[in-house]
């Protein structure tokens, strides 16, 4: 087995590559960039799609993938506001509301994510094919739901939910306002943590490697490889309901025609970068965390150096580029 | 012509030379440094140090700096694993990349008709036309040395081929290989079958740790001394005597069991302490029916029973619970998840028992070292993935796997399979120990030695069927062929 700087590299540049473009924009922005506010934002502002890409990592660990989650999140979102709404026009308290609205998106979520996986792991059909289906399934049901447009919340606490979360002792913004670590945010850590955890500790996640490694091996090996697989999309459904309901929150509203486009690019970006093999069997839930900073570091610096938006995405596809391969670099004798 | 290459890195100051119409015998443990050997000759692998010389009249210092260098001196391997393409036909394989061509189109006319040549040399009875997906591995690796001849190889480097093949198919290998023979051209034959070796090889050369350790003309050659040789050490019997089984019920039974594909009606039962074998040629229907019993191929009809009860087994995991386990032929593919290292792979049919409900590293590393010690598997770090082990370790971490599950019905596929003498010997006396301490054993192979030294009785497939048993003093070598391949005893 040989190592090296380069198998180092090959492992840990993301993080380098993080640390990196950090140390640039502390050079040449200092002071604006180091602001707390500034740096929190940088964590939180992807938070949806950190919180999908998390469960896109198990997704693609199995040697899968999920094309349908944008849409799957425009359609949860619908059916969040609409329960929310509807709680409200009941009589329900604003909480009693939103948690209903939290429940209700998750559990479409998970059944969405669920439906995929009966179709790839009892139907045998190609995960891209599935999921494709989804793509344009999950987006048509959501315009259904939302009359082809927006659907808006009538319940102002919502977004109060949006945008509230726990404020941080001793630092305030510059209008001497405390900085809030908002839900959303939290919450991307808190699955993280949680994915890590059963990734590392318990025998789903050894599963879901020996599944994604060589799944033949892991049947005859007595694994159950097919309920592995319906898990890891289930799961991914849930934390996409998940994701959905706290990007409504914020909004306050569901734009069914254009939210969450282009949020599985983005999330398989970020699981890519990370790390996680596309072959399967190879995935690190610190990976996917970095590789959505790093996405989104890299927006916010085109931001500050007034680059036009219009060359954000070739910028966002050489990166993706570099990173993988950068990081098949040391396994070429493989 | 003679080859030459002193001091080579794997290979300590090995030389060997091949003379026409020669077979060169290569044997030796795994890691002796068979391997590299080879793939210097067949310009793969660069040696450190040490020369090579080629030439029919007058030698010549060679280079062999890649496959083609190493063709344009007539030297073509046969590799284990076929490097075929299996959607193309026999003719498009045998002249993939160099197609005859005229004015830039490829002329078929003229392939199929070389192509027909050359598999009449090799004595195949397939055309140039038929896709080499529909053909079974020894027509395969009649093809791959059709497509040596076809480059007019001098020096044929075959690594194990008769591994996939039946008694059948190697006698008529071995006819073809005395047939190149005659036209001068030189065979370097790579086998743990030492039998075979003993049968076909003129010269022998063994090696051990990298080392050249003798030179055995034809007639010195015995199968005891190429062991003795390789080992570095007195091999004594292989096998450990059987003991006697004492009447209980079956701990398995299988009865008329079908897939409706590949087995029809199979009926097996085996009792503790039993060693029950199966034979069969290569497609015979064995390793489905195994299969069938761990539950990853599909039952159509029959029954399973377990102690007497009938179970339903529909998957491994199934299997598992009821204390069945089966070693896979095929580490690679279905034994072990190779980019997975030697604890994860221990323990991952049994991982349950880790997770409390979090697996607890620790005790998972102590029972792996555990097996590790007991069956003495040569790992240097438990960490590392198994894809870096040779195959007589990966063999035994399958093995440890499964024995980790403590089944009560341990079925092993090939446990010897690409696996050296010593390995051999120590795989003999645990199924033997296991055996004896109340485990009801199925062993399948293609070594009939191996299954006349270990098993009680033998039961013998053909087209999917069970054609017979044998036991005591009926089970000889021969019996056992002529119910394989069907044929009456004259």
């Amino acid at each position: 087995m040989k190592r090296g700087w380069r198998g180092l590299l090959a492992d840990y540049g993301v993080l380098v590559a993080l640390v990196l473009l950090f140390a640039i924009n502390v050079f040449t922005r200092g002071e604006s960039f180091l602001q707390a506010e500034n740096l929190r934002n940088l964590v939180s502002q992807n938070a949806y799609v950190g919180i999908i890409a998390v469960g896109m990592t198990f997704v693609i660990m199995t040697a899968g993938i999920d094309l349908s989650v944008g849409s799957m999140l425009a359609f949860c979102g619908a059916v969040a506001v609409l329960v929310l709404n509807r709680q409200d026009a009941g009589g329900a308290a604003a909480g009693t509301a939103v948690l209903f609205a939290v429940l209700a998106s998750m559990a479409v979520g998970a059944a969405s994510g669920f439906a995929n996986g009966v179709a790839i792991a009892f139907g045998r059909v190609a995960p891209f094919i599935v999921t494709l289906a989804g793509l344009a399934a999950f987006r048509s049901l959501a315009l259904v739901l939302g009359k082809g447009g927006e659907i808006r919340s009538q319940v102002s606490e919502f977004q109060d939910f949006g945008f509230g979360g726990v404020p941080l002792p001793f630092l305030t913004n510059q209008a001497g306002q405390p900085i809030v670590l908002y839900w959303s945010l939290l919450i991307f850590l808190g699955v993280a943590l949680l994915a890590s955890f059963l990734l590392n500790r318990t025998p789903f996640g050894r599963y879901m490697i020996a599944v994604g490694a060589n799944e033949r091996a892991a049947r005859y090996s007595a694994i159950d490889t097919k309920t592995i697989k319906l898990w890891t999309y289930t799961f991914l459904g849930a934390l996409v309901g998940l994701a959905a309901v706290l990007n409504a929150a914020r909004m306050n509203s569901v734009g069914t025609g254009s939210v969450g486009l282009y949020y599985e690019l983005d999330a398989i970006a970020a699981v890519v970068i990370g790390g996680t093999s596309l072959r399967g069997g190879k995935g690190r839930i610190w990976g996917t965390v970095v590789g959505v900073i790093l996405l989104t570091l890299i927006a916010n610096m085109m931001t500050a150096y007034r680059i036009d938006t219009n060359w954000q995405g070739l910028v966002r596809g050489a990166v993706i580029l570099i990173a993988v391969l950068l990081q098949r670099g040391s396994k070429e004798n493989d | 012509m003679v080859m030459d290459f002193p001091a080579v890195r794997a290979l300590d100051g090995v030389s060997v030379s091949f003379e026409p119409g020669e077979v060169h015998g290569i044997v030796g443990e795994n890691g002796a440094g068979k391997s590299t050997l080879m793939r210097i000759l067949a310009g793969l692998q660069l040696p450190t140090s040490g020369e090579i010389w080629h030439g029919d009249d007058s030698m010549r210092l060679v280079e062999l700096h890649g496959v083609r260098d190493a063709l344009k001196l007539g030297i073509a391997m046969i590799h284990q694993e076929l490097n075929l393409v299996d959607p193309l036909t026999v003719a498009e394989n045998v002249w993939l990349g160099r197609e005859p061509r005229s004015t830039g189109l490829i002329r078929k006319g003229r392939m199929r008709e070389l192509t027909e040549s050359y598999l009449d040399q090799v004595g195949a009875r397939f055309g140039p036309d038929d896709t080499v997906g529909s053909l079974s591995l020894a027509q395969k690796q009649l093809v791959e040395i059709a497509k040596a001849l076809s480059q007019e190889a001098s020096i044929l480097i075959m690594d194990e081929p008769t591994s996939v093949l039946s008694e059948q198919e190697t006698a008529s290998l071995f006819a073809l290989i005395e047939r190149l023979k005659e036209r001068g051209v030189s065979v370097a034959y790579i086998s743990h079958r030492l039998a075979e070796v003993e049968q076909v090889c003129d010269r022998v050369t063994v090696l051990r740790d990298g080392k050249l350790i003798a030179m055995l003309e034809r007639g010195m050659a015995s199968q005891s001394e190429m062991a003795a040789l390789m080992v570095g050490r007195e091999l004594g019997d292989m096998f450990p005597a059987k003991r006697e089984v004492a009447e209980s019920p079956p701990a398995l039974r299988a009865l008329e069991v079908s897939d409706g594909e590949r087995v029809f009606g199979a009926s097996l039962e085996v009792r503790p302490h039993e060693v029950v074998g199966l034979a069969g040629l290569i497609g015979s229907g064995r390793t489905e029916f195994a299969e069938i019993l761990v539950g990853v191929r599909p039952l159509a009809s029959g029954r399973i029973e377990r102690q007497g009860a009938p179970v339903r087994i529909g998957s491994a995991k199934q299997a598992a619970r009821h204390r069945v386990a089966y070693v896979s032929e095929d580490r690679k593919d279905t034994g072990l998840v190779l980019a997975m290292d030697t604890i994860e792979n221990i323990t991952l049919a049994n991982l349950r028992s880790y997770a409390r409900p979090l697996i607890d590293r620790g005790s998972e590393r102590e029972a792996a070292g555990q097996w590790v010690r007991r069956l003495d598997i040569r790992v240097g770090d438990l960490r590392a993935p198994t894809l870096y082990l040779s195959g007589g370790n990966q063999q035994k971490v399958s093995v440890a796997k499964w024995l980790e599950l403590e089944p009560k019905v341990l079925i092993l596929d090939e446990p010897t399979r690409g696996v050296d003498v010593g390995a051999k010997r120590e795989m003999y006396g645990l199924i033997q120990e296991l055996a004896s301490s109340g485990m009801a054993c199925i062993v399948i192979s293609s070594e009939l030695p191996e299954l006349l030294g270990l098993c009680h009785r033998v039961l013998v497939m053909r087209h999917g069927r069970i054609v017979g048993e044998l036991a005591g003093d009926e089970m000889t070598e021969e019996a056992i062929m002529v119910l394989a391949a069907g044929v009456e005893a004259a």
